[in-house]
């Protein structure tokens, strides 16, 4: 029950929650290339050798080049990434994480282990090695890299979707959970996408190739694309698996996430309506250009479903587990009481930009400088991306006590607030302090006893009004 | 601790300290691999002609396949490391921040680096471009194992000065220790370098023993050097935990190996071809010296942070120990081992042509 507080560190103007993203999208992007790479070769190196098409073993060849330079080398390194600015945005995030699934991380370290030599192996001697060597080999490799996103699937829909875990605590109901399998089946078929159009681009980069030869290669990628089909189903089956809150936020309760689910789909129509009509139906040829514009429309997919598998979990990082700004809601009426700032055991950068009251930094404002470094620097800025003085222009003090006292009733994906009543008052002068332009000199808002202390009993009637408890909480029959 | 390590340990805490061991162990070979080998690489890219010998060939060839294992023989320790010492690893990487984050870039600028050696394109370029091009592995890689060192330092100091240190808003840090123990793992890596490398000059049938050997015995000298400057330098919490039971029979066991490679290493030298069962001493002698100053490492932490700060873990490590999916681990980690083995197996025996190995089959 203790709380645990790290140190926090300012990322001035960019949104934590966007480097993680950005990183993330990067990284799955390359991810999925390695995945669906491996079952294209697999499938290419099977064509070759059974006389079906006999330029796709060149192509192979050249294609492994192109998975080893992006694959092995940024996308394995910005896996480590994600965990290291994992740590950085929210360390007991991953820290409760790591405790629960460690022995499933081990596992998919196993396979990772594998898909490397397995792959590394075949593009250093698959030259000299028999055919079926050969292709031993890259089936080896494809279902490593598969596996690893079997593991790692399970792991990160746990984040959204607990389901049974919460009451039985078995480490299988955790894995196994409401969304595993339509997210797993979902990315599996992003990862032959991206392998399909990114083979496109590397079949017209091959100056060796003739245009029939191009034209059958392109023709035989363009299968891994057919089963795009089954998205738009197993979208709606991963929306219908999500907790109902959740689904509010991408049917308009959060124009940034309806916004970026639109733009996952769109894209995903327009490169699946592409592939099925265009490639399959009319057999048409796709030149490198055509091909790099269709890479970047699933890149585009992959960004708005990854900001959209990111941004569903709100106001949670680990679904009833855990809010976003590391707070556990079992912790929340405890905190109201005796406070989030007393605990923390690390000073306040900047403290002299502050002004000064009798001489020392104003205590209301540092204590809000801390309070919203504590709680509402994970996901909002003071001077750049989702500022806070920016969304909280033209409400005067009192709508932001109130406002802030009732968050989780204001905007439902914000967690409740944590903290005294002196905190919030302190956020509040802090957030109009930073709003007023930082001035040089601020006002005791505690000067006036008897108000001052009207003014915390609102907050703490405010407080006790909306509950120590999110918008939307789960129920012995469901979620409400 | 009246026990030599893991014995006087709780069940969980033991278990996950001896697998934190065995994988950082493991993840050492392939480090110390990569640091020698790149710094070797600058130092024959540095030459106006560069002589195109066995030993940079092969490095050059498997210098990028060496840090992949690197990083994923890394993954294991930094697993266990986050279950073992979670808020002293995490607060050391928080505070740190970007000079932290910073290894990440600095590994990808090196790895592409090391496809660039092997590329045609640099053939074709100027002394000094090659020469320039050589030195970034190894100074990305140096930075790295520098900032790994600073982070694990940083991670076992107090509370309270985690607090001070975090009000300067500094992203570096440094103490009297921090240079001396780099250096010892900096040229221990020369021998670690020198048995794998004379394996595959054996396995090629290529290499001089002698040049090896010599390589080898520099390294040897540096890290003996190295590890005095060390003892120098470290404090009186240090020295206590190199002669406390849980770590001074490892520690017997580091100097034993070092003693043993030297051996082993003279007993090389006088081939004129690399035999198996001598670089199999050296071999035993490295892997007692690391696998040694690994648990010796651990106990320096462990006495760093105290007894009452590492007894307190021991809930922790107990609670994740409850946690299930050991067995499932283990079952999968016996078959994707088999599996590995069998990439080997099947690249050795399933060529078109006969492999150009000594030692494979003919």
């Amino acid at each position: 029950m203790d709380a645990v507080l790290y140190p926090t560190n300012d990322f001035g103007p960019l949104m934590k929650g966007l480097v993680i993203g950005g990183l993330g999208i990067f990284h799955v992007f390359t991810a999925h290339f390695a995945i669906g790479g491996g079952i294209l070769l697999t499938y290419f190196q099977w064509l070759s050798m059974t006389g079906r098409c006999r330029c796709a073993r060149a192509f192979v060849d050249g294609y492994f080049r192109y998975l080893v330079l992006i694959s092995f080398v940024a996308g394995a390194l910005t896996g480590v990434g994600m965990w290291f600015t994992t740590i950085q945005v929210s360390p007991v995030t991953i820290g409760l994480m790591v405790d629960e699934f460690h022995w499933l991380w081990a596992i998919e370290w196993t396979f990772f282990s594998l898909e490397v030599v397995a792959g590394y192996a075949a593009f250093r001697y698959g030259s000299r090695l028999t055919d079926r060597a050969r292709l031993t080999l890259l089936a080896l490799y494809s279902v490593a890299a598969w596996m690893s996103l079997f593991w790692i699937n399970g792991i990160l829909s746990f984040q959204l979707t607990p389901g049974a875990w919460l009451e039985s605590r078995s480490l299988a109901a955790a894995f196994f959970n409401p969304t595993f399998l339509p997210s797993l089946l979902y990315r599996t078929i992003a990862a032959l996408v991206v392998a399909a159009l990114s083979a496109m681009v590397v079949v017209n980069l091959a100056s060796e190739l003739t245009r029939p030869e191009r034209e059958e290669l392109v023709r035989r990628a363009a299968w891994l694309m057919a089963p795009m089909a089954a998205m738009p189903l197993l979208g709606l089956w991963f929306v219908g698996a999500m907790p109902p809150d959740s689904r509010e936020w991408i049917m308009g309760g959060s124009i940034a996430m309806t916004l970026m689910l639109n733009i996952a789909v769109g894209a995903s129509a327009l490169v699946g309506g592409y592939a099925l009509v265009g490639l399959l139906r009319n057999r048409l040829y796709v030149n490198g250009a055509t091909a790099t514009v269709l890479c970047v429309l699933a890149f585009a997919a992959t960004a708005g479903g990854e900001f959209v598998r990111e941004g569903v979990r709100k106001p949670y990082t680990l679904r009833e587990l855990l809010y976003s700004n590391a707070v556990r809601p079992e912790q929340v009426a405890e905190l109201r009481r005796t406070g989030l700032t007393a605990i923390d055991p690390f000073p306040l950068r900047g403290e002299a930009d502050l002004p000064t009251l009798a001489g020392r930094p104003h205590p209301h404002l540092r204590t809000g400088a801390l309070v919203f470094r504590e709680q509402c620097s994970v996901c909002h800025t003071v001077a750049g991306v989702n500022a806070l003085p920016g969304l909280t222009k033209g409400w005067d003090a009192d709508m932001k006590r109130q406002n802030f006292a009732k968050l989780q009733r204001l905007k439902p994906f914000m967690p409740p607030f944590v903290g005294t009543p002196e905190e919030l008052e302190s956020l509040v002068q802090y957030v109009t302090w930073l709003e007023a332009n930082r001035p040089g000199e601020w006002p005791d808002p505690a000067a006036e006893k008897a108000e001052y202390a009207a003014r915390l009993a609102r907050i703490r009637a405010w407080l006790d009004e909306a509950g120590p408890h999110p918008a939307f909480r789960r129920t012995p029959e469901g979620s409400r | 601790m009246d026990l030599p390590f893991p014995f006087a340990l709780p069940l969980p805490t033991a278990f996950y300290l001896t697998a934190y061991v065995v994988t950082l162990t493991a993840h050492v070979v392939f480090m110390n691999y990569v640091l020698a080998g790149t710094a070797l690489l600058a130092v024959a890219f540095a030459r106006p002609r560069p002589r195109p010998g066995e030993s940079i060939a092969i490095l050059k060839d498997w210098m990028p396949l060496m840090l992949s294992g690197a990083i994923t023989a890394g993954i294991a320790p930094l697993l266990f490391v986050q279950i073992l010492y979670k808020r002293g690893y995490y607060t050391a990487n928080l505070l740190l921040f970007n000079r932290w984050m910073a290894i990440l870039p600095a590994l990808i600028v090196g790895f592409y680096a090391l496809y660039l050696l092997k590329s045609q394109w640099l053939t074709r370029r100027p002394a000094w471009v090659r020469a320039a091009v050589a030195g970034v592995p190894v100074a990305c890689v140096a930075f790295t194992g520098y900032t790994w060192t600073e982070n694990h330092l940083l991670s076992v100091r107090s509370p309270s000065f985690w607090g001070d240190f975090y009000a300067t808003g500094s992203q570096v840090y440094t103490e009297p220790q921090l240079v001396p123990r780099l250096l010892v793992w900096a040229f221990g890596a020369v021998p670690t370098l020198a048995v794998v490398l004379a394996w595959q000059h054996w396995y090629r049938g290529t290499g001089r023993p002698r040049s090896i050997a010599g390589l080898a015995g520099v390294g040897l000298g540096l890290v003996s050097a190295a590890a005095g400057g060390y003892a120098l330098a470290a404090d009186a919490t240090t020295r206590e935990a190199f002669r406390s039971p849980m770590a001074w029979p490892y520690f017997a066991a580091a100097v034993a190996g070092l003693a043993t490679q030297a051996g082993g290493w003279w007993w090389v030298r006088t081939a004129d071809q690399f035999h198996a069962r001598r670089l199999l001493a050296c071999s035993v002698g490295l892997a007692l010296t690391i696998g040694g100053m690994t648990v010796c490492r651990e106990a320096v932490r462990i006495h760093t942070l105290g007894a009452a700060r590492f007894e307190a873990l021991y809930p922790a490590h107990a609670d994740a120990f409850g946690k299930g999916g050991l067995v499932l681990f283990l079952a999968f980690f016996t078959v994707n081992a088999g599996l590995i083995g069998f990439v080997f197996w099947l690249v050795r025996h399933r060529t078109v042509a006969p492999p150009p190995a000594a030692h494979g089959p003919h």
